[in-house]
């Protein structure tokens, strides 16, 4: 017979750090969203400042009002997109409704939209094929080199990017493999959700499932992370009436249900969880954490994190840095990409993780910084409630090295996402409860 | 859809509302006579280089300044500061409170209802 051997659950070092992202005695004031865009602006120009010396030695850098007719220059500022399609809160009042070309179903970009670059004094509308409208959106802070034609537009000849952020070396200790298990759009709650495949993801990750050898690799999951939309409130509850008594107590049966679940996952081993668009948080931009409260089981557990939204986190070393998705799911809408990982690299090139926000994206109107600015390059970038599972390692010029990860909906998909933190490999981990036919 | 958007009618809805008219503009319209300290932070509060002024304090925006790296003018940090009963000193920008819409107090994040979903009122 064979002998019992008794399974110990592999541990590693966690570091939050979200601080740049919570929301302490922030009050309104009355500030618009200006100061955003002079924070980020400030910011990225220092960076392009020292950039633009490498890049265009014998191009001074000018701000936009001294612009001089034909003479080859450097400008800094925001891109702003001007987009012929993007809804615009007049139109409803507007008594004669222009003709406005039908909305593609899935975004707003148009053939005619053009670029708009703007330091603190003026702006001037970009020409030339060099800059690509698709490409870009509003609130992306870049050097242009080039110069001002005869009809006031600024001809780009050359484009500069800060590029990937500095990383932090990463000492590669640990031969042991080290698993993170992301997921996000579990929708407990939507009329679809199904309890038994995330009952089912549960028991694989407390090694509940399989033989001694599926737990064993159960055993080597040291964290968990969940991005984002976990539960999914009826529709027609919430109409901003007050609700019946018996209404009251449906509108939080899901979050009941996710405390029992997550009790189970927090009882064995270390849990984050970030706020969604749908889940019960605040709506703008960076989204505070979940109330502790709401989870009255799983709380009691030291190791049941509620995180905000951006989250970032350092698990052996290995920096992490994700979103529910609010962020790319913006940029999909205002410019065009082949898939969601190019969009996620673009922001990482761009130093920035919501650019459209405050344009497009809420956000809360910080006056003194801009906290979606990316001063380090994390090692694992990753994005929630996306439709389809995806990753791509993306290397930076100075060597730094990016596993970006698309984790899909796992209430549609049934599929969750392993990262080995050994070598930052991935993999998908499909459930399926139906026999397929 | 009624019961969605029920409306609730004042009880008093003859009076026309000709009281609400009067302006919230602060009491002392822009005086024209003004010490040459407040001339001086008046240019800085319309010094675009550092940074839009609605909305934040005088020595708040000069904090930022520093912080940035802007190198501020020492003199208007040195006034904010001299601010006393007999020698009073202006701490808001010269736009407080006289740009409409600007004093909405939006709650940010409100845990009893949680539900609700805040949206800023500006953009």
């Amino acid at each position: 017979m064979e002998k019992e051997k008794n399974l110990h659950r592999l541990q590693c070092s966690y570091t939050c750090l979200d601080e740049s992202f919570e929301i302490g005695k922030e009050t309104y004031k009355g500030q618009q969203y200006s100061h955003i865009y002079f924070a980020r602006l400030n910011l990225m120009r220092t960076l392009l400042h020292s950039l633009v010396s490498n890049w265009k030695p014998f191009s001074p850098v000018r701000p936009v009002l001294e612009l001089e007719e034909g003479k080859e220059c450097v400008i800094i500022g925001t891109l702003y997109k001007h987009m012929k399609l993007k809804p615009r809160v007049l139109d409803e009042y507007s008594k004669e409704r222009s003709v406005v070309p039908l909305v593609k179903p899935h975004n707003f970009t148009h053939s005619d939209d053009y670029l708009v670059l703007e330091d603190e004094k003026g702006r001037v509308k970009l020409g030339g094929n060099f800059i690509s409208p698709s490409v870009y959106a509003t609130g992306v802070v870049v050097a242009l080199h080039g110069k001002e034609s005869g009809a006031g537009d600024f001809l780009v000849l050359d484009v500069l990017e800060a590029g990937l952020p500095p990383q932090i070396d990463r000492p590669l200790k640990s031969s042991e493999d080290k698993y993170v298990v992301l997921v996000s759009g579990l929708s407990i709650g939507s009329s679809n959700s199904n309890p038994l495949q995330f009952q089912l993801l549960i028991d694989h990750i407390t090694g509940h499932l399989g033989d001694e050898m599926e737990q064993g690799i159960a055993s080597q999951i040291v964290h968990v992370v969940i991005a984002g939309n976990s539960i999914e409130i009826p529709a027609g509850l919430i109409n901003g009436q007050n609700l019946a008594s018996k209404d009251l107590s449906r509108i939080a049966e899901p979050i009941k249900e996710l405390d029992i679940m997550l009790n189970q996952i927090a009882a064995g081993l270390p849990l984050d969880i970030m706020p969604g668009p749908n889940d019960p948080s605040n709506f703008a931009l960076p989204q505070q954490p979940l109330h502790r409260c709401l989870f009255p089981g799983s709380s009691a557990y030291n190791t049941f994190r509620s995180c905000s939204n951006p989250h970032c986190f350092e698990l052996d070393n290995v920096r992490f840095l994700g979103t529910s998705g609010q962020n790319v799911d913006d940029l999909d809408k205002y410019s065009e990409a082949k898939d969601k990982l190019e969009f996620m690299e673009r922001t990482l090139r761009w130093r920035h993780l919501a650019p459209t926000a405050p344009n497009t994206l809420g956000c809360y109107p910080f006056t003194d910084k801009d906290p979606f600015f990316i001063d380090s390059c994390p090692n694992v970038y990753f994005i929630g409630n996306q439709n389809k599972y995806e990753t791509r390692i993306i290397k930076g010029s100075e060597g730094q090295l990016v596993r970006l990860i698309c984790v899909p909906k796992f209430n549609e998909t049934g599929v969750a996402v392993v990262l080995n933190l050994k070598d930052l490999e991935c993999h998908a981990l499909s459930f399926g409860t139906q026999l397929s036919s | 859809m009624k019961r969605f958007y029920r409306q609730r009618k004042n009880a008093v809805t003859d009076k026309p509302s000709k009281s609400r008219k009067k302006s919230k503009i602060p009491p002392t319209p822009l005086q024209a006579e003004y010490d040459p300290k407040e001339e001086k932070l008046r240019k800085f509060d319309m010094d675009m280089a550092y940074g839009p002024c609605v909305g934040m304090t005088r020595l708040e925006r000069w904090g930022r300044a520093q912080n940035m790296g802007l190198n501020p003018p020492k003199e208007i940090e040195s006034f904010l500061k001299s601010d006393s009963k007999d020698n009073k000193i202006d701490l808001e920008c010269l736009w407080n409170k006289r740009i409409h819409g600007s004093y909405k107090t939006i709650e940010y994040f409100n845990f009893d209802n949680s539900f609700k979903k805040y949206i800023p009122l500006i953009s």
